[in-house]
């Protein structure tokens, strides 16, 4: 939680970290840093184009950086199964294997060659996230939402050591969103998961986070606060409109 | 399905009344155009006297392993130009000279070097396969979407097994049909391999020389009759049901 620095060493720590493109040649991060603790849930909010999903890219090893990202104190070179992405694309899933394939593939490649126990791990987070009756579907035969919760079962199933969602939920409709982050929280709790989550809605961020970041345009980190508010947090919660109305200010600033 | 498996009935019959049809009007010799029936005959005979199946069964062996050596020497290939760009791009102009060459200007060669052998049928074979997979691998790993790969390599994969476990299922829509558009090419250049010089053992193409030899055109449409229902129960028998398995199954047809 927010009082993490009281359990000693942060679980991800970065700091000074700099990233730019050399095609075209764009700066997006300039020297950022923070720290995340063990079960923290950390939102970042950011204007379109500010550099979210090249962050968390960094974090999950998918590009070169400048700077610091350490995982337990280890600096990170690449990707790997300590840190699982859920994107925001539906097609995430491996559409050649059922949805409980796809889960027993992954704990395969991760050292659980026990087909039995690689099955009963799935099943346990198909379940988490309601999908025990689909377990033998193929990706195509589901909806985007129950790609989702199968992306993020299958991230539980590995046990990682933080999950990191680049706007997992955007491309679902305003209901599904809503009944999804409730799940989300619900299994993020009962699991003590650690995650990164990156969205462009302050409900949500507001909703899910308990460490809010903002992003600026200029590659920095415009405000870094924890949420105060108790969960669960809805709009009629005391203090909402009032952290609604800071964040959206610091969005539209812009800088 | 049904209604269009009729017509495709339908169109079949039609064809064989048009053909009887013009027999009937006589317009051509019946030396150069037989009559429908004469055809079947042709082809009853083929199978019971003239030994047809076995030639048919001999060509479809040599095919098979033409095919399974061209489809492996192309995987290979492909990888191992694939070290780097510049690797790449050699065995990309590679593939699109070979490609260019009509397996029948390559017989005297084949001939040349290896003989009037199985050999010489195989290496047709393998010529007429090994150039479409070539280009179905590279265009198909290059066409496997990046975040496929980048969920293999965040669940750890790499080298080989991201190769086996992403790269091979994602793109295995475009490594059949590569695999459908060689089988297809390999089937003609082994048959006009065949009518040139035989092979060890006679073959299909040799059958259909040898009813031109004997001026007997009802036994070569038979022979054209045989060459295209083998053609329909490979795409239907075979190819339909490994699609209907697959990429049809995992909802990756376009
Ligand atoms: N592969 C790339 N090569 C060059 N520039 C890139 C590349 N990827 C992203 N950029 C640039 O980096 C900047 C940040 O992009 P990024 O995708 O991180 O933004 P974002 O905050 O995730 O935006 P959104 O909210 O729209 O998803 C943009 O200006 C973008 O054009
Ligand atoms: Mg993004």
């Amino acid at each position: 939680m927010g009082d993490g620095p009281l359990n000693g060493r942060p679980l991800l720590h970065i700091d000074a970290l700099y990233k730019e493109y050399d095609n075209p040649a764009t700066l997006v991060l300039d020297k950022i840093g923070f720290d995340l603790f063990a079960e923290d849930f950390l939102c970042i909010l950011g204007p379109s184009g500010c550099g979210k999903s090249t962050l968390i890219r960094c974090i999950a090893g998918f590009e070169r950086y400048e700077g610091t990202i350490e995982i337990d104190g280890k600096g990170v070179t690449g990707p790997g199964s300590d840190r699982i992405m859920v994107f925001q694309e539906f097609n995430q899933l491996f559409p050649w294997k059922t949805v409980i394939k796809n889960i027993m593939y992954a704990l395969k490649i991760n050292g659980i060659k026990d087909r039995e126990e690689a099955r009963g791990r799935a099943e346990l987070y198909l379940e988490k996230v309601g999908l025990i009756d689909y377990r033998d579907y193929y990706p195509h035969q589901l909806s985007g939402g129950m790609k989702q919760r199968v992306a993020i079962a299958r991230a539980m199933a590995l046990k990682p050591r933080i999950v990191l969602m680049d706007e997992p939920f955007a491309a679902l409709d305003a209901m599904s969103r809503n009944q999804m982050q409730d799940e989300l929280l619900r299994i993020k709790e009962g699991e003590g998961m650690t995650v990164l989550f990156i969205t462009h809605n302050i409900q949500e961020a507001i909703s899910l986070g308990n460490r809010i970041m903002v992003m600026g345009r200029k590659g920095n980190i415009r405000e870094s606060m924890d949420n105060p508010l108790k969960k669960p947090i809805t709009p009629a919660s005391e203090g909402y409109s009032e952290m609604w109305r800071h964040l959206n200010q610091m969005l539209r600033d812009g800088s | 399905m049904n209604k269009k498996l009729l017509s495709q009935l339908a169109f079949i019959i039609a064809a064989l009344l048009l053909w009887q049809l013009l027999y009937n009007m006589k317009i051509w010799p019946k030396m150069l155009f037989p009559s429908i029936p004469t055809i079947g005959k042709a082809i009853v005979e083929a199978f019971t006297k003239r030994g047809l199946p076995a030639m048919a069964l001999h060509s479809l062996k040599l095919l098979v392993s033409g095919l399974c050596i061209g489809v492996f020497l192309a995987f290979i290939l492909s990888s191992l130009f694939s070290i780097n760009e510049n690797m790449a791009a050699v065995y990309n102009m590679i593939v699109c000279m070979f490609d260019l060459i009509p397996g029948i200007a390559l017989i005297p060669v084949a001939i040349l070097w290896l003989g009037i052998g199985d050999e010489a049928i195989i290496f047709m074979v393998i010529h007429s396969c090994i150039w479409p997979m070539s280009r179905s691998i590279i265009d198909g790993f290059k066409a496997v979407p990046k975040i496929y790969v980048e969920v293999g390599r965040n669940f750890g994969l790499n080298g080989i097994g991201l190769i086996s476990g992403v790269y091979l299922p994602a793109s295995f829509e475009r490594l059949f049909s590569g695999i459908k558009l060689g089988w297809a090419r390999a089937w003609r250049g082994l048959i006009s391999a065949e009518m040139v010089f035989g092979g060890s053992a006679l073959g299909i193409g040799y059958y259909i020389t040898d009813r031109r030899t004997n001026l007997d055109i009802a036994g070569i449409f038979a022979t054209i009759v045989v060459i295209v229902l083998i053609g329909l129960i490979v795409e239907y028998g075979i190819f339909r049901i490994i699609e209907k398995n697959t990429v049809a199954k995992w909802g990756m047809v376009h």
